[in-house]
């Protein structure tokens, strides 16, 4: 109502400005180092470093040299205080124009595609005519901050005026304030880790330790294939002497992931499931994605993989145990596909990412359960069933690794490849759902479809 | 320095003895554990007094009592929370309750619990303070007190009763707001029942043995990873400076193996992990099982109900049961 009488009523303060239409953001393509398991190849490597390197391929592989691009956004998860502007300091150490804006975003394990969806509406609403997405995270560089008790002597000592009182705030030290605080994955309302978490979710919905396997087991295999058909040799760009992901297990087997111990849920009363093996490993590693219009991608020459379609994000009380943590994807990918007039079946690739095998089950198993889908999901019924056939078909993070925010951008960039490649073969349009889980209860989930 | 009398629950009439301020806890234990000593000692020599053993009612009468608890009630008016504001922030920040200047229960169990431990460590006061354990705790909040508030405390012993393993009593503290009608409900009452092992009442009734329920595991919603220090810092702020709380040398000389949590710690970190939910008044108890031993971890299971919130922690290893209560909005 509001606008409309704006653009009726110029006398109320001159000619309105000229209305916005939301047009088309697309995917470009994608460039991503190897992940490599901690403490390993990048194990001196910085944020700085990693993101800068996987942007500069990016720049590399479609000439953006000198370019001025309209955004480039991102983040790490475990960041240090003096990364304030980690992709701003990224760009000036890239080849990229120096005039390309940039800013630092941050929303867990979901950052990598909180970020992509920025640019893409960014693009969408005509503010930008392109940008880059991406994230990077280092588990072996990862900062370490002083106790809570030295912060605040090392405060006080700082703000006091006189030596007497700076001495008076050191010597209220304990020798345990010395300790420094290494980062940690645990909940901070919970003081659960992100496993302990998942395996309560897994639990309650009784999902077996075979499966979880057989899921692991997939990932490596469709990783590994994936690799020998040369689906990566356009969106991965060597660094430190890493030209494949270094947690790829290619002989795998499923008596291996067997033999393995389960490290999560051991003091729950149910018996515990969740190995080394059906987990994501500790991981660095970063990844971009380049997005523009359909405009400027063809005044650039450059190719166009698929159309990011629409995007949700979602949360759950999982704080007292109303919902597991990594939850929120389950809620968003109906309300994210309703909005489309889509349904499960119109989907071509599933690109669930696995923070856990059981992660991919427990999602799986609230969205075919009748009675969830009516009092979570708000649903007639059940929501769905997935043809597990079209899941995670080239690899996903149990093989890949999980560099926390450099996960979004590997996705969307293989979900892109994947819808064009379909496309091209069967002369239909084709479609991925992308679903993110991230701590604090937050998911992030896209549709990207062939152009 | 008497004031109008005041009833406990079962009606008994006590003096009020207006006390100019609150007494400090480390003297209180020092009073405490002589007094502790002389009541072993007291069990200890033949001829002397024996608390309850073998004595009919009437030889009781005779004595005066030693199983009588003191008829009386201390008070504390005029009580300034306004300077404690960075007190109440170190708590806050202890027990993961939200810095702010509303004083959660627990905080107010903090304040009124040196008068609780000056009604315990009178010369009449007929068990020892050391070794009491802390079986319960039943707190009622009735709105919310805030930070500059002054308010009147008051605590008094009462309801003697046996226990399986001894007898047990019950201290109360009660908290107005300073300069209200005396004659209303408290904004603060809390009841700690603490057990005194080994000790008997003449011709009490066998205490019913409580059926062990059998319990089952329960999913966590929480952990509490408790770092050897966790006696001491709560120790610090809430000056309960028990020795089994501070270190595990100080606690072997009670027979424990280290040091163990505050019980009350661990009922204010449940309290805490309700959240806002709980609103600004509400009922809060909790019943203490096995000691938790420092340091260590706790597994939580916060539940909501249909009027408030259970709780329980447990060892998830042992598979032993800490404690469990509610905390139910009113």
């Amino acid at each position: 109502m509001a606008t409309r009488q704006k653009t009726s009523a110029p006398a109320a303060g001159g000619a309105a400005a000229q209305p916005q239409t939301v047009r088309d953001a697309v995917v470009v393509g994608g460039n991503r180092i190897p992940f490599s398991r901690a403490g390993k190849k990048y194990a001196d490597a910085s944020n700085q470093e990693m993101f800068t390197a996987a942007l500069e391929g990016l720049v590399a592989r479609f000439g953006l040299q000198g370019e001025r691009l309209g955004e480039v956004v991102g983040g790490a998860v475990l960041k240090h205080s003096r990364d304030f502007n980690l992709i701003r300091e990224s760009v000036l150490g890239s080849s990229l124009s120096p005039a390309t804006p940039a800013f630092d975003l941050q929303q867990a394990c979901a950052t990598g595609l909180e970020a992509t969806i920025n640019v893409a509406n960014k693009i969408r609403l005509g503010q930008i005519e392109s940008g880059v997405a991406g994230g990077s995270d280092t588990v072996s560089d990862a900062p370490i901050a002083v106790s809570e008790g030295l912060r605040r002597a090392l405060l006080e000592a700082q703000h006091a005026k006189t030596w007497q009182a700076r001495a008076k705030a050191l010597a209220a030290l304990r020798p345990g304030d010395l300790k420094p605080l290494t980062p940690a994955t645990d909940e901070p309302r919970t003081g659960l880790s992100m496993g302990e978490h998942q395996a309560i979710t897994t639990a309650r919905w009784g999902i077996a330790r075979e499966a979880q396997d057989e899921i692991a087991l997939a990932s490596h295999q469709h990783l590994a294939a994936a690799w020998d058909a040369g689906f990566f040799d356009d969106l991965v760009t060597p660094f430190r002497g890493l030209t494949r992901d270094d947690n790829l297990r290619a002989d795998t087997s499923i008596e291996k992931l067997a033999s393995l111990k389960p490290v999560f849920g051991r003091s729950l009363e149910t018996p515990p499931t969740m190995t080394a093996g059906n987990s994501t490993p500790l991981t660095d590693g970063a990844s971009t994605v380049l997005l523009g219009s359909r405009e400027w991608a063809e005044s650039h020459d450059l190719p166009v993989l698929a159309r990011f379609v629409d995007a949700e994000t979602a949360a759950v009380d999982f704080v007292h145990g109303h919902e597991g943590l990594l939850m929120a994807p389950v809620h968003a990918v109906p309300r994210l596909l309703a909005r489309n007039g889509l349904t499960l079946d119109d989907i071509d690739f599933f690109e669930i990412h696995e923070a856990f095998a059981s992660t991919v089950l427990t999602t799986l198993a609230a969205w075919e359960d009748v009675d969830y889908g009516k009092n979570e999901l708000g649903l007639s019924g059940a929501f769905g069933t997935v043809d597990r056939a079209k899941i995670n078909v080239n690899g996903s993070s149990l093989a890949a690794g999980h560099p926390f925010a450099a996960t979004g951008g590997r996705i969307v960039a293989t979900a892109a490849k994947l819808v064009a490649q379909r496309a091209a073969e069967t002369g239909r349009p084709a479609r991925a759902l992308i679903s993110v889980c991230a701590a604090g209860g937050l998911g992030a989930t896209a549709v990207v479809e062939s152009v | 320095m008497t004031a109008e009398p005041l009833r406990t629950g079962d009606g008994t009439a006590l003096r009020v003895e207006t006390q100019p301020s609150l007494p400090g806890l480390g003297g209180l234990y020092a009073r405490g554990a002589a007094a502790s000593g002389r009541i072993a000692a007291g069990r200890a020599l033949p001829g002397l007094p024996v608390i309850g053993a073998g004595r009919s009612p009437s030889d009781t009468d005779h004595d005066g009592g030693p199983l009588t608890l003191p008829d009386v009630a201390y008070r504390v008016a005029g009580v300034s929370t306004a300077g404690l504001g960075r007190h109440l922030h170190e708590y806050q920040r202890l027990l993961h309750e939200p810095v702010s200047d509303v004083l959660p229960a627990g905080y107010l169990h903090v304040l009124a619990f040196p008068l609780a431990t000056a009604v315990m460590v009178r010369g009449d006061f007929p068990l020892p303070l050391l070794g009491m354990v802390h079986l319960h705790n039943a707190v009622e909040l009735r709105g919310p007190v805030r930070l500059g508030d002054a308010l009147e405390v008051r605590a008094w012993a009462e309801n003697l009763r046996p226990h399986r393993r001894g007898v047990q009593v019950d201290l109360v503290a009660e908290i107005r707001r300073d300069g209200g009608d005396p004659a209303e409900r408290p904004v603060w009452r809390g009841v700690s029942t603490y057990l005194a092992k080994g000790f008997s009442l003449p011709d009490a009734p066998a205490a019913d043995d409580e059926p062990r329920a059998e319990w089952h595991l329960p999913l966590p919603t929480g952990r509490w990873a408790l770092g050897p220090g966790t006696g001491r810092a709560y120790g610090a702020v809430s000056g309960d400076r028990n020795p089994i709380h501070l270190s595990a040398l100080s606690a072997k000389a009670f027979g424990f193996p280290r040091a163990i949590a505050h019980g009350m710690y661990t009922a204010a970190r449940a309290l805490a992990d309700v959240g806002h939910q709980r609103g600004d008044a509400y009922r809060w108890t909790v019943e203490f099982a096995k000691p938790v031993l420092l340091p260590g971890t706790v597994d939580l299971a916060v539940t909501q109900e249909e009027d408030g919130f259970e709780y329980v922690g447990w060892n998830g290893r042992r598979r032993q049961k800490h404690f469990s209560g509610t905390v139910t909005p009113l």
